[in-house]
């Protein structure tokens, strides 16, 4: 019933942009997100377009899966664009029929906003979610928020339950359709009979899910107790975080990257 | 760090423990003794067994060498160092590692490795160290080249050895099981021991086990056994079985030939050394001289009346296929028997052989692709089929299905509740709810007490009985029941097996999945065997473990009691060593085979 579920998406893959120090990618998000917003004019947006396609090819991920990732957002792409579209009357009138006017100035916002949103989605995804494994994003956060630790937030224990709901959550799912198969046997209904039965039936799945939670949480903790475990002091890492310098000079050049629809749009201007 | 990890001396006795009491308290206030005054060592490189029925403080005992537990009273050294002294804490633990009964609740990692590496991560254990530990570790329980993959994609018994191999990361002194092989099927039983038995070769471990196996017990130096807290006894394998009365008495099983022997002894009268309860060799000459030397005029045990199994078919597969997707493997591959009213269907298979498909497929929570799955009718005298939508509900009301530790099913306030879920969904009015929860109690031994408190506050075989009474309650004709005594103590599993024979008498239909060769051997009418997904047997028990059937092509054990029973043959010809029950068996060896009713 639930053997699909995938946890934020990774594709599996060995770029560029996989094995960069999932650190800097974060950075990057950062920087990529700044120049996303920053960018507000129709050249300067091509500009990231372009920028973005340089990302996609880096990844060397098919562009069907690409484009799967917006799929969930399409809607508010169009509703956002509808809205604009409608709402800003700037410039000429293009078209008008009883209360409904479309202007040359919100033609031009409504593509530039959804045009925006396309892609910072599609820069995530390039760059966090389709490329960094959970794991090694909670890694990245752990260490960019360690001088966190010096006003006293647990940022290793932070990590450390990030990574463990990480690693239960198939367990969860596998463990929620035995469950509900249990149930169904007994008669509870899921995707029959009305909202107040299947209201019912999910109580007869949560409540048993909840219980054998909180019973592996126990045990697991003997376990983690067993082996050792007393907080982030001192403990090593099997895999630390290490940037190289060919990690240094990726940032490097994906920075620069960032910065050129801006530069673009700057001598598009001055010109 | 604040605490360092002192480097471990040479020492003598691994653990010495002096008096140990342990108390904890309960919701009502009450002090329970956990454990009562316990004495005992273990040497360096011995390996131990514990045994005990649940709750006898096996856990909490095995819990306090490795200090996760500590001591009210008493004195306890490990390696030669005291317990009580905080800078040895560390050093303690982490000289002993411990695997526990769910292979899923002690894995931390999100990958193979990284659950190996946890342990002498905590030790602050450098790199490139900690990287040549994990992958020897990995090597060496044969996990290497999972190392990258998800703890979620490794079997039951993989998920063991990567703990054995998280636990040889942290180079132990002293590995305690607890209940560790007590989830696993056969076949990764044996490996998980076969490892363990590696280690202590090679790397001189000390072994303490917690276990229910009898067979697992005889394989250890020395067995301590625990009754409410207190060390009833201990010694060799042998000298503790040797004291049959005393095991009976404390609740635990004996080995199949040891509990031959008694049986026989029993039959004949006849008192019986100690010795012979030594070992399989003692055991199998004292049944010998029994025999040699046995009275002529025993009178033969009036034999229990066996209601013979009706001829109407309950249940009908026929060439039932599955998979999960198009085009991919199959699950199961035509699949093809039936059920008959009364009668008990054992279904056997190692793990991913397609048995809990199988078994979903039986009411319908999964609907053939090809072939069928039809139920009998009595009311209407037709087969009805789970293709139709229409028909799951009444489907579900003849099949009762049970899957493997059915209490992880319980949701309700009390236990009246919850046992009343299933008849209510079925649509009986609360008239015949009640009926039908009434009824049911006294078929899994619960008294009416029960019925108000909630079930989660009972104990774990208290909560099997209720789920399996929530089942009951709805009155089917065939129950399949999915391992029902897993995880149970010897007494448990005794009386659960009890119940199923006694609704078998009562004209129930019972499929039954189980690992356990002799108990599927000497209680179903017919055996089912499975092996990746196709069905290699379908027929009489007596069948399937005859000469003729190609058995070793389907991998499985023989039953315990046959082995003996085949040794003893050998010297006596006329017995039948296709008895698989043990008192059935005995009869057999004292007063002959007698003469087959012609034979289904």
């Amino acid at each position: 019933m639930m053997k699909d579920i995938s946890i934020g998406r990774y594709y599996n893959g060995k770029s560029v942009l996989h094995r960069l120090d999932p650190r800097v990618k974060v950075l990057l998000f950062i920087v990529y997100m700044v120049t996303i917003f920053m960018a507000n004019t129709p050249v300067a947006m091509l500009a990231t377009f372009a920028v973005v396609l340089v990302l996609a090819l880096l990844s060397k991920i098919p562009v069907m899966e690409i484009l799967r990732s917006v799929r969930p957002i399409v809607f508010i792409m169009i509703f956002i664009f509808v809205l604009n579209l409608f709402s800003i009357r700037q410039g000429d009138v293009l078209w008008s029929w009883k209360f409904l006017v479309i202007t040359s100035g919100g033609l031009m916002r409504a593509v530039l906003l959804a045009f925006r949103l396309l892609l910072l989605i599609l820069a995530t995804s390039l760059l966090l979610s389709l490329t960094t494994t959970p794991l090694k994003l909670s890694d990245a956060l752990e260490s960019l928020g360690s001088p966190l630790k010096v006003i006293k937030v647990p940022v290793n224990e932070m990590a450390m339950t990030m990574s463990i709901a990480l690693r239960f959550i198939p367990t969860l799912v596998e463990e929620t359709d035995k469950i509900m198969k249990a149930q169904s046997s007994r008669g509870a209904e899921y995707d029959t009979g009305n909202i107040f039965h299947r209201a019912q039936g999910y109580v007869t799945v949560l409540v048993p899910l909840f219980v054998s939670a909180f019973k592996r949480a126990e045990e697991l903790a003997i376990a983690m107790d067993s082996r050792c475990y007393r907080g982030g002091v001192g403990k090593t890492k099997l895999h630390p975080l290490k940037m190289k310098t060919k990690d240094y000079l990726w940032m490097l050049a994906l920075v620069i990257l960032a910065v050129v629809p801006l530069a673009v749009d700057f001598l598009w201007k001055i010109k | 760090m604040d605490q360092e990890i002192k480097e471990l001396q040479k020492y003598e006795q691994t653990v010495q423990a002096d008096d140990l009491l342990f108390s904890y308290p309960t919701n009502s206030g009450t002090n329970v003794v956990a454990v009562d005054h316990v004495s005992f060592a273990v040497q360096k490189g011995e390996y131990i067994a514990i045994l005990g029925r649940n709750g006898s403080g096996k856990s909490t005992l095995a819990k306090m060498m490795n200090l996760l537990e500590i001591p009210d009273k008493g004195k306890l050294k490990v390696f030669s160092m005291s317990a009580d002294e905080d800078e040895n804490y560390w050093t303690i633990r982490s000289h002993c590692g411990m695997v526990f009964q769910n292979p899923d609740n002690q894995i931390v990692g999100t990958t193979v490795e990284e659950d190996v590496a946890f342990g002498p991560e905590n030790l602050s254990v450098p790199l490139p160290e900690l990287a040549q530990r994990v992958e020897k570790a990995l090597g060496y329980v044969g996990l290497l080249e999972k190392a990258d993959q998800q703890p979620s994609s490794l079997s039951g018994g993989q998920k063991q050895k990567l703990a054995i191999a998280g636990v040889l990361a942290m180079q132990p002194e002293l590995l305690i099981l607890d209940e560790s092989t007590s989830m696993l099927d056969p076949k990764a039983r044996d490996e998980f021991l076969h490892l363990v038995a590696r280690m202590r070769q090679d790397k001189g471990i000390t072994v303490v086990h917690i276990t229910h196996d009898m067979h697992e017990a005889f394989l250890a130096d020395r067995v301590l056994v625990l009754e409410h807290g207190q060390l009833r006894m201990q010694g060799t394998p042998a000298e503790v079985f040797s004291q049959v009365d005393m095991i009976r008495h404390l609740g635990l099983e004996l080995p199949k030939w040891a509990e031959l022997l008694w049986e026989v002894a029993e039959l004949c009268g006849e008192k019986v050394d100690r010795s012979a309860y030594a070992s399989e060799e003692n055991a199998i000459a004292e049944i010998k001289r029994i025999l040699k030397e046995k009275k002529e005029d025993i009178a033969r045990p009036e034999k229990k009346e066996v209601i013979p199994v009706s001829e109407q078919e309950i249940m009908r597969v026929n060439h039932l296929s599955y998979r999960y997707e198009k085009k991919g493997n199959y699950v199961i591959e035509d699949i093809d028997f039936n059920v008959r009213k009364g009668e008990i269907l054992a279904v056997i298979g190692h793990s991913g052989s397609g048995k809990t498909t199988l078994i979903s497929q039986l009411n319908g929570i999964l609907r053939p692709q090809e072939g069928s799955v039809e139920i009998w009718q009595e009311n209407e005298k037709t087969f009805i089929s789970t293709q139709k939508n229409a028909d799951i509900k009444k489907i579900r009301k003849h099949v009762g299905l049970l899957f493997q530790y059915p209490e992880h099913q319980l949701f309700e306030e009390t236990v009246e509740k919850d046992i009343k879920f299933g008849p209510k969904k079925m649509g009986y009015d609360d008239a015949e709810c009640d009926r039908l929860m009434k009824e049911s109690l006294p078929l899994v031994g619960l008294s009416d007490r029960v019925l108000k408190r909630s079930p989660f506050e009972l104990s774990g075989g208290q909560k099997r009985r209720v789920a399996f009474a929530g089942i009951l309650a709805m009155n089917p004709d065939v129950l399949i029941l999915d391992e029902p005594a897993a995880g149970l103590d010897p007494v448990g599993q005794k009386e659960i097996f009890g119940y199923i024979e006694e609704l078998r008498n009562r004209g129930k239909s019972i499929i039954l999945v189980s690992h356990d060769m002799d108990k599927a051997a000497a209680i179903a009418d017919r055996i089912l065997v499975l092996k990746k997904g196709k069905q290699t047997f379908f027929g009489t028990p007596r069948e399937l473990f005859s000469e003729k059937t190609d058995f070793l092509s389907m991998r499985l054990d023989r039953p315990l009691l046959m082995k003996t029973m085949k040794k003893l043959k050998a010297d006596l010809p006329y017995i039948d060593e296709y008895e698989f029950d043990t008192k059935k068996a005995a009869e057999s060896l004292v007063f002959g085979n007698e003469p087959k009713e012609v034979s289904l």
